[in-house]
């Protein structure tokens, strides 16, 4: 058995540990914009990197070993991404943050305030239907919620999703 | 013929994975959806490895490695996309009704406040947070979360509202 990364590889492994360093520094730069661009900012970043470094690194270029590069970048970008999501559209965790940021204990319906930072779970709702709304999952009008073909498609792929990796 | 068997390796995960989330279900086990997904990951990878052993005369740990954590984080990529997805379950919701069209004042008066009540009810059965009479407040445990959570969500630069941000 080989353990040795051919040189991509090596190098994507390096990427991968320096794609949250990167998002770090890029936290610090204002005109880098909001959390979502930063991120795809980032992964473009280290895939450009990528590039580089297989153009630059001596030898050739095996294809195994820059395919092999491939799927261990995107394995971190998407390892990444799971933790950067939670930490920023983080539903439990930020009612979590929210109850401790009061700094006493609270009712239901104080920590629902707290939690939308002095709005109610009406705007947590719009923020939510805005993005089905926007990604053409569902459309309002005469104050309800219809579901488009797209919401329907998307909804059946949702069931078998979670069938089949054992959520029901 | 590294990379298939870690396909193959990345399909037994597929297979053991939801097998063991039923079987938690089942038999009431304690431990959570994450950390099956795991075990799972630790056990195939182990598996992978021995059968690439065995099988193949020049086995590449890394060329093995990269397929199946390419895939393994794909599956829980799209795991977490459908556990406990605010905005998948409002789509479903509108979906399971028989007219498949939803009041826009239900979903803000009944579902997620139902919601809300739901993710509070998982902080305090992890022991996060704690009734006390009819508030609620923070363990020792959820303060030392959140307080992590606020110092990586400063490093970077992410806002503690998890509302999406649409002019991103």
């Amino acid at each position: 058995m080989n353990m040795l990364p051919g040189p991509a590889q090596a190098a994507a492994i390096g990427l991968s540990v320096a794609l949250p360093l990167l998002l770090l520094c890029y936290a610090r730069i204002a005109a880098t914009g909001g959390s979502g661009r930063r991120f795809r900012l980032g992964c473009v970043s280290i895939i450009a990197f990528y590039a580089i470094a297989c153009i630059a690194l001596p030898g050739q270029r095996r294809f195994d070993d820059v395919l092999g590069g491939l799927f261990l970048l995107g394995t971190a970008m998407m390892f990444c991404y799971i933790l950067f999501s939670l930490l920023a559209w983080g539903f439990t965790l930020t009612l979590l943050t929210a109850l401790v940021q009061a700094g006493r204990p609270l009712t239901l319906e104080q920590w629902a305030v707290a939690y939308m930072q002095g709005g109610d779970l009406g705007t947590f709702t719009h923020n939510r239907l805005k993005l089905l709304v926007g990604a053409g999952m569902v459309i309002t009008a005469d104050g309800s919620l219809t579901p488009t073909a797209k919401g329907v498609a998307i909804a059946r792929l949702v069931k078998f999703v979670r069938l089949s990796t054992g959520l029901g | 013929m590294s990379f298939v068997v870690g396909l193959f390796a990345a399909v037994m995960f597929a297979l053991l994975a939801p097998a063991l989330q039923l079987m938690a279900r089942a038999r009431g086990w304690t431990l959570g959806a994450v950390m099956l997904l795991a075990i799972a990951a630790i056990v195939t990878h182990g598996l992978g490895v021995m059968l690439g052993i065995f099988v193949v005369t020049q086995f590449q740990y890394w060329d093995a490695a990269s397929i199946f954590g390419f895939c393994v984080m794909g599956y829980v990529f799209a795991f977490g996309a459908v556990y406990k997805s605010v905005s998948l379950d409002i789509l479903l919701s509108v979906i399971h009704r028989p007219e498949r069209r939803a009041p826009l004042s239900d979903i803000v008066e009944r579902q997620v406040p139902a919601l809300f009540q739901g993710r509070i009810g998982n902080l305090v059965d992890s022991g996060l947070v704690e009734p006390v009479d009819s508030h609620f407040a923070a363990t020792a445990a959820g303060r030392t979360l959140a307080g992590r959570v606020g110092q990586l969500r400063r490093a970077f630069g992410i806002g503690d509202t998890s509302l999406y941000d649409f002019s991103d």
